[in-house]
């Protein structure tokens, strides 16, 4: 069996009264791609926040690549791709994509051909040197995606990254995060397609702050004995959880 | 600490200006406007107030006083209708009227007679009866109606002083700080509107900057790479300071050419003294920036801090004239420690000698609201 690049057990996280998190458990290994599905509010964007470090569970245990999430030394392992643009909108793409290249130490001839091939990947080359705000809003997400890429992260963390991009472009990107899996990094998405869950090796449904079921996306159609993935995930939402073979 | 990363950070904020200029507007011309603003509001001393003469005086003394009143104080007009005169003033139209009776000369002379003792002719002089001048005035301005008589006292004791009198007391003033004597309001005045604004424009800057990396997500981006929380605020730090030596020379600029205030001291310490209220401003920006979750309520915040710093930091009222209970919110207050030790630069010509203790509780402070910044920042993750 694969290591686990993501371990979460009984995870817990509260804002005030209301349980963000409530005892979720999931696990990522090592090399796959992971899809966390859920309804809005569900808690996949604070399980991500919880998984970067960026808040601290309130309970349970997290483990990020074999680290405390909010310890230093994982930041430089782990790609984060926010659902906003995230983007210094008055710098241009090129300008944006340095300041985060240099945050994450890497060298100028490097980052100068890592910025080169990002941009030509997101399609952006004939755009490095727009200020973020003249670009359309698919231009701002390629842009995002390039920023989140830039450290040849050992686990890509991407939040709604298709959101507002055109048809084409999703191919393009899901093209591009199928390549960095066969390189063996490790990628959790967090989706409202459930034909880009479909793509995932395994997904996790995720309801008020609980992981309800687990599997790879054809088990779990299956174990619900519906045609998709979404009838399985509305079926699948008032049982408890499901692991299903 | 990586400084590559601090210095990335710092870079950023220069290259955002660089697109941005409604922002490095504000930066360089708002301080700049503000200081004129205030210099030509506060700076400049009440002219022209408008007074009417009656003089009734059949002998020259009160003519030799109206001769020397200053004419650039005082706008002068005479008329000879007393009720009229002072209709005016009721009206608002005048700030004052001054009435010289037609005794006046005769009162404010000694009186000479001569007497027939054992025959002879005696001289003898009598002490002047006292004249009596009216002076009707409206002293609701305290500004203008505060001018007019002080004005009076002394074009009469230069009439008095020009027929020979002398005094019984006389004063001999000598100068602590030569170079200063003829300091006006506005070499006073100028030290603290410079820290004022300084703190101002940095808070407001700084608030927002931080208020928008966080709703913009760039904060949180910032914060998921290896970059530190201390590494962020000290990167930050270094692009304000710089800003606020540039705002601060160009404000300086403005304060000696086109104010020509007195600058007796070392330049450099009055640029550092306005670097670490920057400092302490952008820390103070940083930290109470996460009280606002969006830009609109960082904006009500701003009041908060500006109120107490324009009232309280000793720009217009000395600190020691405040009541007692309040002064110690004054030393809270960053600024005051800056205005009071550029006043000292500026005005007394002092030296870090002297001004030193200013600069370390202004260092003190930075490092205080820096830490405070750092620790919130961090808090953000809990």
């Amino acid at each position: 069996m694969a290591a686990e690049a993501v371990a979460f057990n009984k995870v817990v996280k509260t804002y005030d009264t209301f349980r963000a998190l409530d005892e979720l458990t999931f696990s990522i290994h090592e090399g796959e791609l992971y899809g966390l599905i859920g309804p809005n509010g569900a808690g996949k964007t604070t399980a991500i926040k919880v998984l970067t470090g960026l808040r601290k569970a309130s309970g349970g245990d997290a483990k990020v690549l074999g680290y405390e999430p909010q310890d230093p030394a994982v930041r430089p392992l782990v790609g984060y791709m926010p659902q906003e643009t995230a983007l210094y909108l008055d710098l241009s793409v090129r300008e944006n994509l340095e300041l985060f290249g240099g945050l994450y130490d890497i060298k100028k001839p490097a980052l100068q051909a890592r910025i080169k091939d990002l941009l030509e990947f997101v399609n952006l080359s004939d755009w490095a040197d727009k200020v973020i705000t003249d670009l359309s809003g698919g231009m701002q997400h390629r842009a995002s995606l390039a920023a989140a890429l830039l450290p040849k992260p050992q686990l890509l963390v991407l939040d709604e990254p298709t959101v507002g991009v055109d048809p084409e472009l999703r191919a393009t990107f899901w093209a591009r995060f199928a390549d960095m899996q066969k390189d063996g990094t490790t990628i959790l998405i967090t989706t409202h397609y459930m034909d880009e869950a479909m793509r995932c090796e395994r997904v996790g449904l995720v309801n008020h702050g609980k992981l309800i079921a687990e599997g790879s996306p054809e088990a779990l159609i299956k174990h619900a004995k519906v045609k998709t993935l979404e009838d399985a995930f509305l079926k699948l939402a008032g049982r408890g959880l499901v692991v299903p073979k | 600490m990586r400084g590559s990363h601090v210095a990335a950070i710092a870079r950023k904020q220069f290259l955002t200006l660089r697109h941005d200029h409604r922002s490095l507007a504000l930066m360089l011309v708002a301080p700049v406007l503000a200081m004129l603003i205030f210099g030509f509001a506060f700076g400049t001393s009440p002219k022209h107030i408008k007074v009417l003469v009656v003089n009734q005086d059949s002998g020259a003394t009160a003519q030799n006083i109206i001769d020397k009143l200053d004419k650039d104080k005082l706008n002068l007009e005479t008329t000879m209708d007393v009720d009229g005169a002072k209709q005016q003033v009721r009206d608002g139209k005048v700030v004052g009227v001054l009435v010289f009776p037609s005794s006046f000369t005769a009162d404010s002379s000694p009186k000479v007679s001569i007497s027939l003792v054992g025959g002879k002719p005696q001289p003898s002089v009598a002490p002047p009866a006292g004249a009596h001048a009216e002076v009707y005035i409206d002293t609701t301005n305290q500004q203008l109606s505060a001018v007019v008589l002080p004005e009076l006292a002394r074009a009469t004791q230069q009439v008095a002083a020009d027929a020979g009198a002398q005094s019984p007391v006389s004063y001999d003033t000598k100068y602590a700080f030569a170079k200063a004597k003829d300091a006006r309001y506005i070499d006073y005045f100028v030290p603290g509107i410079m820290a004022f604004a300084i703190t101002f424009f940095t808070i407001l800057l700084t608030l927002l900057a931080f208020v928008s990396e966080r709703t913009s997500g760039t904060m949180d981006r910032l914060r998921v790479s290896p970059a530190t929380e201390a590494e962020i605020v000290l990167g930050n730090e270094l692009a304000f300071g710089i800003i606020a030596a540039v705002q601060g020379s160009l404000i300086l600029a403005v304060a000696l050419l086109v104010y020509h205030v007195l600058l007796v001291g070392p330049l450099w310490i009055a640029v550092l003294l306005v670097i670490l209220a920057a400092i302490d401003a952008q820390a103070i920006g940083i930290s109470i920036s996460a009280a606002a979750k969006r830009e609109s309520q960082a904006v009500q915040l701003i009041p908060l801090i500006i109120f107490p710093v324009f009232l309280l930091s000793g720009i217009f009222v000395p600190v020691a004239s405040l009541p007692g209970w309040l002064q110690p919110f004054s030393y809270l207050l960053p600024p005051t420690w800056a205005i009071d030790a550029l006043r000292d630069v500026f005005l007394r010509g002092w030296g870090m000698d002297h001004v030193w203790v200013n600069v370390a509780v202004l260092a003190g402070f930075a490092v205080l609201f820096t830490a405070i910044a750092i620790v919130g920042l961090g808090r953000a993750r809990s």
